[in-house]
C-alpha cells in the first residue's frame, strides 16, 4: 500500500537543540493515527516539516511520495497550533480565501458547521475568543476534502462540549481514502476516535502500533500505555 | 494564483492607503478653502490645516515604507507565514505579488501627493504655466530628435527597475535578518546595511578600473557635438540601469532562494 507520509532518516536541529533524531516513519492511506508525546517531543516539527514551514536539517520527508511543494500542498489540510488567521477579515472573508485557493474547499460544509458551532459568519476575527478563533480555524481546514489532515493540537482551546463536536466532525467528514493525524496530548480525550497510535519522545519515534493491538495486547488503554511509557 | 494573491494584497494594503489618500485630498481642499477665502479671522484655523495637510503627505512617504517592510515580515514570516506558505503557491509568487503592490502604492502616493500639492496651488497663472512647461518639453524634444525619447524611455525604465530594486533589496534584508534566531531585527538592518557597503565596494571597483578612460571621456565630451553628448547621457543612463537591475535581480533571487531553501517559521 502506498503510503500518504513517509520519514527517511529524518533530522531537525533547532539552534542548540535536537529536535528530531533520525526518524523513520511510514503512514498509510486511510487511517486516524494519534501523533503522541509529552511537551517538547518533536510532534510539531514533524508536522511542519510535513508543510514545508520549515526545512529538514538532513533526510526527506515526503507526502503521497513528494517533498512538500506546491503539489502537496493542494492535498494537506494543515491545522497549526496557533491561529494564522488575518485579524482584519471576517469570517465570510476568510471562506472567500479558502474557496480562491483550495480546488477541494467545501463552502457548504463550512458554513454548516459554523451554524453548528454557533459562530457568526459576518464577525471579525479580530472580536473573537480564541476558543472560537480556534473552532473557525478548524471548521477552515476540516471543510476542506484534503488527502491528509495534520492537526496539531485541534482540541486544545475548546470547551470539552465542543470538543466531542469537532472529533464528531473530524470523523464524519474523513473519507475513505484519506488520513488524518492528529497531534495531542489530551489522550483520554481522542482515543476513541484513533485507528493507530505514534509514541515520540525527545525527538525519536518509540512505539507505533494500532489502538485494537495495544487493548489486546497490553490490555490497557491508550492513555494507561502512554502514562506508562512516560513516566516522570 | 498571481491574481489571485493580489487579489487580497490590495484588499489588505488599500485598507490602510485608501483613508490616507481621501484624507489627503480633504485636507488639500480645506487649505484651497482658507487659501482662497484668506481671511484674518481664519488665520490660526489655516496655519492648522497647513500643518495637518505636510503631516499627512510626510506620513503618507513614511507609511509607503513601512507598509512594505510590515507585509513581507508579516504576512510571510510571522504567524500569518503559517497560512501564507501552506497555500499551493510558489515561493516566487508571493515576492512577486508582494513586490508589485508595494510598487503600484509607492507610485499612487506620489501620484496623490503631487494631484494635492497640484490642487493647493491651482489657480489661472499655474495652469497656464503648467500647459506651458509640457510645451516646452514638447518643443525640446522635437528639436532633439528621436535620440531624446529614448533619453526619457531610459529614464522611465530606470526609476521603475530602481523602484524594484530598492524593494527586493528590502525583501533580501528582510529575509536574511529572519535567519537570525535571536535578534531578526538587528540582523536585517545589520543585512540592509551590508548590501549598500557591497554595492559601494562594487561601484569603487568599477570605477578605479575604468577611471582613466571614463575621465578622458568627460573631458572630450566638454568640447564634442550636441549629437555625441546625447549618446553619452543615453550610455550613462543605460549602465545604471543595468546596475540596478544587476542588483535588484541578485535581491529578487537571493530572496526567493532563501525562502525556499531555508525557510524556518517559528
Amino acid at each position: 500500500m502506498e503510503n500518504i507520509l513517509e520519514c527517511r532518516n529524518l533530522v531537525k536541529f533547532y539552534p542548540n537543540c535536537l529536535a528530531l533524531n533520525t526518524v523513520n516513519l511510514a503512514v498509510p492511506k486511510g487511517r486516524i493515527i494519534g501523533l503522541l508525546g509529552p511537551n517538547g517531543s518533536g510532534k510539531t516539527t514533524i508536522i511542519k516539516l510535513a508543510n514545508g514551514l520549515i526545512t529538514p536539517s538532513s533526510g526527506q520527508i515526503l507526502i503521497n511520495g513528494m517533498e512538500p511543494g506546491v503539489e502537496t500542498k493542494k492535498i494537506v489540510s494543515y491545522l497549526p497550533e496557533r491561529t494564522y488567521l488575518n485579524d482584519w477579515m471576517t469570517v465570510n472573508n476568510m471562506i472567500d480565501f479558502f474557496s480562491d485557493f483550495y480546488e477541494n474547499f467545501n463552502r457548504h460544509k463550512a458554513y454548516d458547521m459554523l451554524q453548528r458551532l454557533g459562530v457568526n459568519p459576518t464577525q471579525r476575527l479580530k472580536t473573537m475568543s480564541k476558543g472560537t478563533k480556534e473552532k473557525v480555524q478548524l471548521i477552515l481546514v476540516m471543510s476542506r476534502e484534503a488527502e491528509l489532515y495534520l492537526l496539531d493540537e485541534p482540541i486544545g482551546g475548546v470547551d470539552p462540549a465542543a470538543r466531542d463536536y469537532i472529533l464528531d466532525t473530524i470523523i464524519s467528514n474523513y473519507s475513505e481514502n484519506a488520513t488524518i493525524i492528529i497531534s495531542t496530548h489530551l489522550i483520554a480525550d481522542v482515543e476513541k476516535v484513533l485507528d493507530e497510535v505514534i509514541f515520540i519522545n525527545q525527538g525519536s519515534i518509540v512505539l507505533t502500533s494500532t489502538v485494537d493491538d495495544i487493548r489486546e495486547k497490553e490490555n490497557k488503554s491508550v492513555d494507561a500505555l502512554f502514562r506508562e511509557v512516560f513516566r516522570c | 494564483m498571481l491574481g489571485k494573491l493580489l487579489k487580497y494584497e490590495f484588499k489588505a494594503t488599500g485598507r490602510t492607503f485608501l483613508p490616507m489618500y481621501a484624507l489627503l485630498i480633504a485636507f488639500a481642499l480645506l487649505n484651497k478653502i482658507f487659501i482662497t477665502i484668506n481671511a484674518d479671522y481664519l488665520r490660526i484655523p489655516q496655519v492648522i490645516a497647513m500643518v495637518g495637510f505636510v503631516v499627512i503627505i510626510a506620513g503618507i512617504s513614511v507609511m509607503t515604507l513601512i507598509v512594505t517592510i510590515q507585509r513581507f515580515n508579516k504576512n510571510l514570516l510571522t504567524d500569518e507565514g503559517y497560512l501564507s506558505f501552506t497555500l499551493p503557491v510558489k515561493t516566487h509568487t508571493h515576492i512577486d505579488c508582494k513586490m508589485i503592490v508595494s510598487a503600484v502604492w509607492c507610485l499612487a502616493s506620489f501620484i496623490m501627493s503631487a494631484i494635492s500639492i497640484f490642487i493647493l496651488a491651482l489657480d489661472q497663472s499655474t495652469l497656464y504655466k503648467t500647459r506651458r512647461f509640457f510645451e516646452d518639453i514638447g518643443s525640446t524634444l522635437n528639436q532633439l530628435g528621436p535620440g531624446a525619447y529614448l533619453i526619457i524611455l531610459e529614464c522611465i525604465l530606470f526609476v521603475a527597475v530602481a523602484l524594484l530594486a530598492s524593494i527586493t533589496n528590502i525583501y533580501a534584508a528582510i529575509t536574511v535578518g529572519n535567519l537570525s534566531s535571536k535578534h531578526k531585527l538587528l540582523a536585517g538592518l545589520g543585512a540592509y546595511f551590508g548590501f549598500g557597503m557591497v554595492q559601494q565596494i562594487v561601484v569603487s571597483i568599477l570605477m578605479t578600473v575604468f577611471f582613466s578612460g571614463f575621465d578622458n571621456y568627460m573631458e572630450y565630451l566638454t568640447t564634442a557635438g550636441a549629437w555625441e553628448q546625447m549618446r553619452a547621457v543615453q550610455l550613462g543612463l543605460l549602465v545604471m540601469l543595468l546596475y540596478t537591475a544587476v542588483f535588484g535581480a541578485i535581491f529578487y533571487f537571493l530572496t526567493e532562494w532563501l525562502l525556499r531553501k531555508k525557510l524556518n517559521l517559528e
